[in-house]
């Protein structure tokens, strides 16, 4: 494992410039003129998909969309699973009691089915809700970290000098507790962008997240597959960017570790 | 009233076990236990770890809730106060504690922790607060201008400055000392005894002083309290306990004193075993199953000796009166 974030954050930055930067070079990803099928030139620098459509224009857009649609994720994720742990680690209410059963319940439940019914209940959404879907299924394993180490520092002796000197409850909480109990809770929510991105590609590809015609990695690489042996970079080009963006998250991920949480190493 | 904290028949128990599981029978970490602490007092509290000592401090500041007994501050009963009036006497009786590395929060710089009571009790203006955490800095001998720094930049024996800053922010008349030097260098010791010596003399304070050795408490308690599971076996004038001590107990945690003086004779008593478990204590005196002393016999397994007065100091020996100080027997 490398000891540095340069590595991640290189990855991470030009991922972000091709979701950036990379839709107002390329020319139209919905657009059909060139050749279908056609390999990598100059003109088409990843080549043209069974449409005639333009793969790096796809990529490129499909960048924003997966981007978008794990960055929305996993923050949705994080401020839900935080507020949820905080609450049911600080404990004495029957709120707290009742929302540890429910992040008990809901981490039973596995993700990927929940999403599936929620998303054929639902039907084709706009990339946001979409979004904000995934998110919603990602708060329990957050919660429970959280509330796991807001256990954990309960127990701190500069949590109990606060409450000896007189602090109510929610200012302990809120300066104490919260601010420790947050650095593992980032570090989980970063690593989460990985699994967010694979999330919104794996629906795309089972054709239950972005709908075709628009672009997103997952369709591309659903697409590819009759095209195998014709135009291989058609499936190799969205699975790099996938393994590009996860690696990049969980780099990132592990070196904020480092940096935040030094003392676990 | 003449006495600022009066603790009676305090009992602290933890269960465990329960849901799904057989319960366990508790542990009994403090089992009956009365003192008083006079204003400007120091009493010393002594006793190997896990005896009760930290467990009693939490408990009189009520930052654990006693399974029974009262604990009354300046004449007002604890255990009746509202929440926000309990919050409120939080100023007048404050805690030190002894690991200088968890005591303070790693988040926050020194001085924002040295000003959080007298921002949660509204002392002074906020413009005000920094000038006075630097008069408190300077009080316990730290730079004023270490206050926007971060606890891992310090010492241990600094951290532990800090927190006594912390804790004099709020003005408390009485200050629970766990345990404050037995994590810090012998050398760095002495300079916070004296700087707790120092402190309690400007400020008036009266201290309850845990330690787990009678060396330190001789230092700077007045009065001295000996532990053993969770009851008091001794209690008198430090002069007293540590020069002519009654119970068994004492007598071996006396003889563990180094003595600077190496003319002396004087015999160590090492105690054979480990204290029994404080879920499953001995029905008569706790101490029998490691009690050295030739008085010892059928009576000591199964009555429970009560702290009584002997002489000039409280013991709880059934033969307190007939033991004499020091120790005659050494164990082989």
């Amino acid at each position: 494992m490398t000891r540095t974030p340069w590595g991640g954050a290189a990855l991470a930055a030009a991922l972000l410039a091709l979701a950036v930067i990379g839709p107002w070079i390329a020319p139209d990803p919905l657009l059909m003129e060139a050749g279908t099928l056609l390999p990598p030139s100059s003109a088409h620098l990843l080549g043209t998909d069974q449409h005639s459509r333009d793969v790096f224009a796809r990529l490129a857009h499909g960048a924003r969309v997966s981007l978008t649609v794990a960055g929305v994720a996993v923050i949705i994720a994080l401020v839900i699973g935080s507020t949820v742990g905080v609450i049911a680690g600080a404990g004495g209410s029957v709120l707290s009691a009742s929302l540890r059963r429910i992040t008990d319940l809901a981490l039973a439940l596995p993700r990927i089915v929940v999403l599936m019914v929620l998303l054929a209940a639902l039907g084709t959404l706009p990339p946001l809700t979409f979004a904000m879907i995934i998110g919603v299924t990602g708060w329990p394993a957050i919660a429970r970290l959280v509330r796991g180490e807001t256990l954990r520092l309960r127990q701190a002796e500069y949590v109990i000098a606060a409450r000896a000197l007189g602090a109510p409850p929610p200012r302990v909480l809120w300066r104490e507790i919260l601010p420790g109990a947050l650095a593992p809770a980032i570090i989980a929510a970063t690593l989460g962008v990985a699994d967010a991105i694979l999330l919104e590609a794996g629906l795309s590809f089972l054709g239950l997240g972005i709908m075709a015609p628009a672009p997103s990695w997952g369709g591309m690489i659903l697409e590819s597959r009759d095209y195998l042996h014709a135009a291989p970079w058609l499936l190799l080009v969205p699975v790099a960017a996938l393994v590009a963006a996860t690696s990049s998250a969980t780099l990132l991920g592990e070196a904020l570790r480092r940096f935040l949480q030094p003392d676990t190493q | 009233m003449t006495q600022l904290l009066e603790v009676e028949g305090l009992v602290k128990h933890y269960q465990s076990g329960g849901f799904l599981s057989r319960p366990k029978p508790p542990v009994r970490a403090v089992d009956g236990v009365s003192f008083t602490v006079a204003p400007g007092e120091t009493l010393g509290l002594v006793g190997e770890s896990g005896s009760g000592k930290s467990t009693i401090g939490r408990n009189i500041l009520r930052l654990e809730v006693p399974t029974a007994g009262t604990v009354r501050f300046e004449g007002v009963d604890l255990a009746t106060v509202s929440p926000g009036e309990l919050r409120a006497l939080r100023r007048r009786m404050q805690i030190i504690f002894q690991d200088p590395f968890g005591s303070l929060n790693p988040r926050r710089s020194i001085g924002a922790s040295v000003a959080e009571g007298l921002e949660i009790h509204q002392m002074l203006p906020k413009r005000e607060v920094a000038s006075r955490v630097s008069e408190l800095l300077a009080e316990v001998g730290l730079d004023p201008a270490y206050a926007s720094r971060y606890p891992h930049e310090f010492s241990g024996g600094q951290r532990q400055r800090i927190g006594i800053a912390r804790a004099l922010a709020v003005e408390p008349r009485f200050v629970v000392c766990d345990e404050p030097v037995s994590a810090l260098d012998v050398s760095v010791q002495a300079q916070v005894i004296n700087l707790l010596l120092d402190l309690r003399d400007r400020r008036g304070l009266a201290y309850l002083f845990i330690a787990h050795d009678l060396a330190v408490v001789r230092q700077i308690a007045h009065r001295v309290a000996v532990m053993y599971l969770g009851t008091i076996v001794e209690l008198g004038a430090a002069s007293t306990v540590i020069e002519a001590p009654r119970h068994p107990y004492t007598q071996a945690l006396v003889s563990a004193v180094p003595d600077p003086d190496p003319r002396s004779a004087r015999s160590r008593i090492v105690l054979a075993g480990e204290p029994p478990s404080p879920s499953a204590p001995p029905p008569g005196c706790p101490f029998e199953p490691r009690c050295f002393h030739p008085l010892r016999d059928a009576r000591c397994r199964t009555e429970r000796p009560v702290l009584r007065r002997v002489a000039e100091q409280d013991v709880a020996c059934h033969y307190a009166e007939v033991i004499a100080a020091p120790p005659l027997v050494p164990t082989s």
